[in-house]
């Protein structure tokens, strides 16, 4: 069912961790170097500039490719028939796909990526064009249209699982999104009725996850975990819901549409859900569902004013900051109080090369995009200068060149 | 064959010892879970939120709380941030130097953004230099170079080169004509005094582990200006052939250094500039379409072969 053995990627994670350790000096050089040589792999891999730059040239190849054929063999035809070519088009995307898997071993190399990518996008496109392309244009859409989203789902899931590409399983979630707005035009049913899906899945993902917990699929569950449960949290909070982003259930919550009783059960949830995250990521030592609880801990702080109707204040965010530090120290001087700087299996100390890797490239990257307050637009070199413009990216650099 | 299975192996096999056995098994199974980049972000993410606070009630309660009182209070957070990094900080090396503590990098930076901050406060309540803002991001500039070496700090060096670019870039705004051209051109005067004081101070050893930073901020305000002057039209084979040569060189350096970021400003900038000169007269959309597939293919087989060549991982 999985495009990989499982040797395969066994053997990937072994490399890779031998890396780390290395990196952080717990394998000496020949150590390092003679573990590597008996740890091979036949899978191709390559660094992920290369894997991004080939992943857009793919795109840019599928998609001319396929508008060229339209333009050239069929440029008046049906909508009807253009659907069923985008649908030959989404089976041949997806076969090449394997066929790259299968016949060149790529894993991760961009181009198998960029074809699974098209295979989804086209299969939607091509069922809506097919199917429903009558609808397009109608003020009532058909009910069946949910196929076209469904079919997203299912085509999403099915890539996640065959070649384990962690961002087909937020698409999945992202096309779930669309579903119930075919079913109800209740606002509180469609948040509810995403937040069911996404906690099914967590569920299921639950279930599963123990049996891979010491194997190279708990990586994978691990996020697939943390975004379903970013996706509930976001779901369930009316103050900032996923769906907005695509203008389904309207740009602002007042709360007005949203019946009372829902409205205060959400807010509650928003308390409920960061502490239960934070708990269970806490407890299997999943680094993932750590990062979602304390994600959704910071939005409901930053949420619950709004929710309430209470006024946001200028030192609100200081309030945050100084709370987030206070955290972060406090839990640092307390791992470092236990026996060799370990309490309770956690420590603060780093014990991976890639964390060392991560923080450098971090460093660099987002002290360009902090906030600078001494970058004024550069109209403004009169004495009558705005304080505070300027209020992220690069010091003026993004806006001056 | 799991890590677990591939470990008691290499143990019995002697190629590591009972000792590394039980600690890489242990951190196999996150035992123990370090949580050294979750506390990290946690504090970037604090002093972000603190400083944005800090910033916006200084501009929206300075007339009620008074000069006096919002000037005191940033000077005493910076200089307490300031004696706190020279209190502690371990004696001044050329190499790379580890921080003392986790909190000590964030201490640095929150010095140099509440510098920012009570600067900006100060100019914009009694206007010091009369508007010379410019003055203030050199300056700034200045300080925050002279910060980023002293304590090693990524983020201030960061913060360095965007408050000099800052200069630039409002300098040139004073001036009353040819604007474009002008911010083109010092756009790659800054470029190469970046890049070409990154590789000097490379190569005297201080700081060496900079180099990459300044490299790369210098390659994309570079391909950026030489973007901006292809499509602009700007002389008919200048800006294409300096896009080229840029391309090149950065072409060369990745694939020497095994700097991949380099080999991808070289594909992506490179594509987008020849892109935009051989389509610049191609009205024909089936036309269009034809050269992005054959160039896309061609970019793909090159990409390929480099990726086998040089960039393979695992």
């Amino acid at each position: 069912m999985r495009a990989y053995t499982a040797s395969s990627e066994e053997a990937l994670r072994a490399r890779d961790l031998l890396k780390d350790w290395a990196g952080e000096g717990f394998l000496s050089e020949a150590q390092y170097h003679r573990m590597e040589q008996e740890s091979v792999c036949d899978l191709r891999r390559t660094n992920i500039f290369l894997r991004i730059v080939l992943f857009l040239f793919t795109l840019i190849v599928v998609g001319a490719a396929v508008a060229l054929f339209f333009l050239l063999f069929l440029p008046r035809t049906a909508t009807q028939t253009s659907g069923i070519f985008l649908l030959i088009f989404a089976a041949m995307c997806y076969l090449s796909a394997e066929a790259a898997v299968a016949q060149a071993r790529l894993y991760r190399y961009g181009i198998e990526e960029a074809l699974a990518a098209c295979s989804v996008g086209f299969l939607c496109a091509g069922i809506q064009a097919a199917f429903f392309s009558g609808h397009l244009y109608s003020s009532a859409p058909d009910r069946a249209e949910f196929l076209v989203p469904a079919a997203g789902v299912i085509a999403s899931l099915w890539i996640w699982h065959r070649f384990g590409l962690p961002y087909a399983y937020l698409a999945a979630m992202i096309f779930v999104v669309w579903l119930p707005g075919f079913w109800t035009s209740s606002p509180s049913a469609q948040h509810a009725i995403v937040a069911a899906f996404y906690a099914v899945g967590l569920f299921t993902v639950a279930a599963v996850r123990p049996r891979h917990r010491l194997t190279y699929l708990n990586n994978r569950y691990s996020i697939a975990e943390a975004l379903l449960w970013l996706g509930i949290y976001l779901a369930i909070n009316l103050q900032l819901s996923p769906a907005d982003l695509f203008g389904q259930w309207g740009a602002l919550r007042t709360g007005s549409e949203f019946s009372r009783p829902f409205y205060w059960a959400t807010w509650a949830l928003t308390w409920c859900l960061p502490p239960l995250v934070l708990a269970r990521g806490l407890r299997r030592k999943d680094r993932f569902v750590i990062a979602a609880g304390a994600v959704v801990a910071i939005l409901t702080l930053v949420t619950n004013k709004p929710y309430l109707g209470w006024q946001r204040h200028t030192w609100d965010p200081m309030l945050l900051g100084v709370l987030l530090i206070g955290v972060a120290l406090f839990i640092r001087r307390w791992l470092a109080g236990g026996p060799g700087e370990i309490r309770y299996g956690f420590t603060a100390r780093r014990l991976s090369g890639k964390d060392k890797q991560w923080m450098n490239a971090g460093a660099a990257a987002l002290g360009l995009i902090s906030p600078h307050p001494i970058a004024p637009s550069p109209q403004t070199g009169s004495p009558g200068a705005h304080f505070g413009g300027g209020d992220s990216g690069g010091g003026g650099a993004s806006s001056d060149y | 064959m799991t890590i677990f299975t591939r470990l008691e192996q290499w143990e019995q096999r002697g190629v590591i010892s009972p000792e590394q056995h039980t600690l890489l098994a242990g951190l196999s199974r996150s035992e123990p879970f370090s949580l050294f980049l979750e506390l990290n972000v946690l504090l970037y993410a604090g002093i972000l939120a603190f400083v944005a606070g800090l910033g916006w009630t200084a501009t929206a309660w300075s007339r009620q709380l008074g000069d006096v009182l919002v000037l005191t209070v940033l000077s005493g957070l910076l200089a307490a941030c300031f004696w706190y990094c020279f209190s502690r900080a371990p004696a001044w090396s050329p190499g790379e130097t580890p921080s003392p503590n986790l909190a000590f990098d964030y201490v640095v930076y929150l010095g140099s953004l509440i510098w920012s901050v009570e600067l900006a406060y100060l100019e914009d309540r009694f206007h010091l230099l009369s508007g010379q803002w410019d003055l203030y991001l050199l300056a700034t500039a200045g300080l925050f170079f002279f910060l980023a070496y002293r304590f090693d700090n990524r983020f201030v060096l960061s913060l360095a080169l965007s408050s000099l670019a800052g200069w630039f870039g409002l300098t040139i705004s004073h001036w009353p004509s040819h604007q474009d051209v002008a911010y083109r051109q010092y756009a790659i005067l800054y470029s190469v005094m970046v890049g070409g004081a990154g590789a000097a101070l490379q190569r005297r050893g201080l700081k060496s582990h900079f180099f990459a930073t300044y490299l790369n901020i210098a390659a994309n305000v570079l391909f950026w200006a030489l973007l901006s002057g292809v499509f602009n039209r700007v002389g008919d084979f200048v800006w294409p052939l300096c896009l080229l040569a840029a391309c090149g060189a950065s072409l060369a350096w990745g694939l020497a250094r095994r700097q991949f970021p380099f080999v991808a400003y070289a594909a992506v900038y490179g594509y987008v500039g020849v892109s935009s000169i051989l389509l610049r007269d191609m009205n024909s959309g089936t036309a269009v379409l034809t050269y992005f597939v054959f160039t896309g293919v061609a970019m793909l087989v090159m990409l390929v072969l480099i990726a086998r060549r040089f960039g393979r991982e695992a």
